[in-house]
């Protein structure tokens, strides 16, 4: 970034000889410039646009943090422009942007910017604060100025005055050798606003810097009945931050006593309730209910209602053995409401005699013409029905795999159709399956997010700070009083800094409070 | 349920609203044509201008009275805040734009004859809200929450605003070109726009958001009204807005008749710009009045977007996602404080800042439409509901 030297400006009084070398900055020399740059406005909005624009960027390409599906279908080439296009993207790290290296160099600039611009408007602010209100010369010629005739004299007179201008909340001083004028001025805080907005600013990125370091989040599934204690790996998926360890997790339990999902008369979910118990150290401490909207806060962590499913109760049985007995996470299919479907691992220890059973149910199941249950509207688990398909051989469920990613091979053994109770016999009576009840799993995530007050602090300063930056003016006013006979006759004048067009009507509500706040010797209702 | 008839009377009221809105708005276009600014910028209707303005003022006023009724309506059939789904939201936007433009423009600024534009674009976002029309019903448990009365309600007024100050910013950056060609054509010492024309001298000495209305003084006076409407294309001005729409229909909602409906419409009010362009406000009242608006919504969407933060916190476990809607409302936020922050730096007042403003409108309209229904996140209405 060396800027090439500026021609000089003075012709030389002698032609050089010789052909002049370009002058190259030193390394000093450049970052100096470089900083002088940086300060510009000009730079600051062009570093906005960018932010804009990686935005923009991040808005229609897929991000991996927030819809890791929708990339991988980039990636693969399923969806998107193509997986060419996407390797391309993935090397400039599109799918991430706000984690990306460039984007982190975009805010570190626009914070150095940032700070360019502050640091010598904090120091004018201070001298502006400090200075008291200039004496005004000439009140007559300025573009707004009356006088006034009052039957105090001069020293009351601008007493009176000094009173109204501090309820406009001017501030004042007096000037002059007997303190003949009174100079006041307003509208400091249009600047001081526009510092605390700014300020603001590093307040939310430590925040968020902080909520990152420190912070944690995970995810976890638990069926009715049965419970989690807070250890990494109790987690179904967890993005600890950088700095938060092993020993942060704080260890307490929690039991999901009952989940409950009531449903509008269109079949739309009003509401879905956890209510759990969390116990530390073997000790009961509380049992709360978790909803959409009304997280549950323990000891630093917060716990949120995500999603439910179905989980019906399955006992497996080989004679007198049993093979399983539990509760399985049964999920939404997508394009098919009402069914949900899942995988129970029954028998994997010898690899070729592996048993698995893929399970449907469907909530409320009308029965159609040829003895299958058929999916109704209605999501409510009035009328369950359960199809369970067994397989049986080498399904490869030893693999760290999604349990439903078995290798279904030749296809199902036998299928058996169940409802809550009932117990089915497949392959030829060696198993029998038991649908003892029907319940429900929920989803919880479970979040710390220190740097939240920190936020809250930066968001509320970046508003108090907005509002006077934007609706604050400058605005100076003189008030001169002379004796006269029968008093004094008080001159006010005004100037406006910024925003001259709303001052007309500034000044005359200020000459117009003075009227009244000056006694005069004429009746007011002539005055105007 | 008890509440279908309710619903229905909302729905009814929502046409009549509809109906009352275009035809405020002919007449506010009639009105536009038949006013005369004189040459130091006051601005005064013919007699039949006049009477015609009232008439489309009547209407305005009736067409607000129907649609608080249909939007206070909708409300009760719900049980709720009539602003959970897009055709509720965009009805809400084309109610906020409207009052906006009947107190703020009309009664605030005295620029009556502008209304019209603004009765365009609540007409406009009313038609995507039927296209989006949704059945009055409960929501989802995610949106079932105080936060929907101020984040959204926050939200929606703001965009109400920004509608309003992308007409001004719109109208300022027509009239701008107006005045300069002809002032450039009849020669004229002309030192740039009307804004800049102020700042050209002691820029650095004026503070932040020092505004320029004392131009208006010393500005050259239009020689001819019809002047400035010969110095603009008559094809440019229907064709670009026609395009930009018709194009940005096409893409979100991928309906080819929409996109033409919705093109030619914007492509009407292009030609109504450059038909209106002498009897517009001088470029400088317009871009007081642009920035006016824009600083007014700014802190608003603002709170919006924090308000917004608290909400996903509590209902999603985390303040902020980079979730595509949050992405989006963040660019607008940033290309709107661009425009402020444009607005006080040098070589970047008047037109430059203008058109970043008309961007962050564009990146509003990406924000609500594109996002809502075209990319998938949790704010998305493209998938469910």
């Amino acid at each position: 970034m060396t800027e090439t030297a500026s021609p000089p400006q003075a012709p030389a009084p002698a032609p050089p000889r010789r052909p002049r070398l370009p002058v190259i900055p030193g390394p000093l020399e450049t970052a100096a410039l470089a900083w002088r740059r940086l300060r510009r406005m000009s730079t600051a909005l062009l570093l906005l646009f960018a932010l804009a624009a990686a935005s923009v960027v991040a808005t229609v390409i897929p991000q991996e943090p927030v819809t890791a599906r929708s990339v991988a279908d980039w990636r693969s080439g399923a969806a998107g422009p193509g997986a060419p296009v996407a390797s391309v993207l993935d090397a400039l790290s599109l799918f991430d942007v706000f984690g990306s290296p460039w984007f982190l160099a975009l805010t570190v600039l626009l914070f150095v910017s940032l700070t360019g611009c502050l640091v010598p408007r904090y120091r004018a602010f201070a001298r502006t604060l400090r200075r008291p209100p200039p004496a005004g010369r000439n009140l007559s010629r300025l573009s707004h100025h009356e006088v006034l005739a009052t039957t105090l004299p001069p020293g009351a007179a601008l007493d009176a005055a000094d009173a109204v201008l501090a309820r406009r909340r001017f501030r004042r001083r007096r000037v002059g050798a007997a303190g003949e004028q009174l100079a006041a001025e307003r509208g400091a805080w249009r600047e001081g606003g526009s510092l605390v907005f700014h300020t603001a600013f590093y307040l939310l990125l430590l925040g968020a810097v902080i909520g990152k370091a420190f912070g944690f989040t995970g995810q976890i599934t638990l069926a009715e009945g049965s419970a989690f204690a807070e250890t990494r790996i109790a987690y179904d998926a967890a993005e600890p931050g950088r700095y938060w360890g092993l020993d942060d997790h704080r260890g307490f339990v929690v039991a999901l006593d009952d989940f409950d999902v009531s449903y509008f008369p269109n079949f739309t979910p009003r509401d879905f309730v956890s209510t759990v118990t969390v116990s530390e150290q073997g000790q009961q401490v509380r049992t709360e209910r978790i909803r959409v909207n009304h997280p549950l806060r323990h000891d630093g962590m917060t716990l949120y209602q995500l999603g439910f499913g179905m989980a019906p109760h399955l006992i497996v049985r080989a004679g007198e053995q049993v093979l399983l007995d539990e509760r399985v996470l049964l999920t939404p299919q997508e394009g098919t409401p009402n069914l949900w479907a899942g995988t129970a691992k029954v028998k994997f220890d010898d690899l070729r005699r592996q048993l698995a059973l893929d399970l449907a149910l469907v909530p409320n199941a009308a029965l159609g013409a040829d003895g299958q249950p058929v999916i109704t509207a209605d999501p409510r688990p009035t009328n369950p029905v359960l199809v369970g398909s067994l397989y049986f051989g080498e399904l490869g469920l030893q693999r760290p795999v999604p349990a439903a990613e078995f290798d279904r091979g030749d296809g199902p053994v036998d299928t058996a159709m169940l409802r809550p109770g009932a117990t089915a016999e497949l392959a030829k009576g060696s198993l029998t399956v038991e649908f003892a009840d029907l319940g429900y799993w929920s989803g919880l995530q479970v979040s710390h997010a220190p740097g939240r007050e920190l936020l809250l602090l930066g968001g509320g300063l970046v508003l108090v700070g907005l509002l006077p930056s934007l609706y604050s003016y400058r605005r100076r006013v003189w008030v001169q009083a002379r004796a006269a006979d029968g008093g004094a006759a008080v001159t006010v004048a005004g100037v406006a800094l910024h925003r001259k067009a709303a001052f007309d009507d500034e000044f005359a509500a200020i000459v117009a409070a003075l009227r009244a706040a000056l006694p005069s010797a004429t009746p007011p209702t002539q005055e105007r | 349920m008890a509440d279908e008839s309710l619903a229905q009377t909302s729905n009814t009221l929502f046409n009549v609203a509809f109906l009352t809105y275009i035809a405020a708005m002919v007449a506010y276009f009639f009105r536009l044509a038949f006013t005369r600014v004189s040459a130091d910028g006051a601005i005064a209707g013919t007699a039949a201008g006049r009477r015609i303005g009232l008439a489309g003022t009547a209407l305005a006023v009736a067409g607000l009275a129907v649609h608080l009724g249909s939007v206070v309506a909708r409300g009760l059939a719900a049980g709720r805040v009539p602003w959970a789904n897009m055709y509720e939201y965009s009805s809400m936007l084309a109610l906020g734009a409207v009052a906006v433009g009947l107190v703020v423009v009309q009664r605030r600024f005295g620029y009556g004859h502008l209304v019209g534009f603004i009765l365009a674009a609540a007409v406009l976002s009313m038609t995507t809200g039927l296209l989006l029309f949704t059945e009055a019903g409960p929501v989802v448990p995610a949106l079932n929450s105080y936060w929907i009365k101020i984040h959204t309600s926050a939200a929606m007024g703001s965009s109400s605003i920004f509608i309003v100050g992308f007409a001004a910013t719109a109208l300022y950056l027509v009239k701008d070109t107006a005045e300069r060609r002809v002032a450039a054509r009849s020669g004229a010492a002309f030192a740039g726009s009307t804004v800049g024309a102020a700042q050209t001298t002691p820029v650095d000495a004026r503070p932040e958001g020092y505004e320029a209305d004392a131009a208006l003084d010393d500005r050259d006076v239009v020689a001819s009204p019809l002047a400035q409407r010969e110095a603009l294309s008559p094809v440019l001005f229907p064709l670009v807005p026609g395009v930009v729409v018709a194009l940005f229909t096409l893409l979100v909602w991928r309906a080819p008749g929409g996109a033409i409906v919705a093109g030619s419409v914007a492509a009407l009010l292009g030609t109504a710009a450059w038909y209106a362009v002498p009897f517009l406000p001088p470029a400088a009242r317009l871009d007081n009045l642009a920035y006016r608006t824009i600083a007014f919504a700014f802190p608003l969407w603002t709170f919006a977007i924090m308000a917004g933060a608290i909400w996903a916190e509590e209902a999603w476990g985390r303040y902020w996602g980079w979730d595509p809607k949050e992405t989006g409302s963040f660019f607008t936020w940033v290309l709107y404080a661009a425009y402020l922050h444009a607005r006080s730096t040098h070589g970047w007042r008047g037109r430059r800042a203008a058109w970043v403003a008309v961007v962050a409108f564009g990146a509003l309209m990406v924000t609500y439409y594109a996002v809502n229904l075209w990319i998938v996140g949790l704010h998305s209405y493209a998938g469910d509901i």
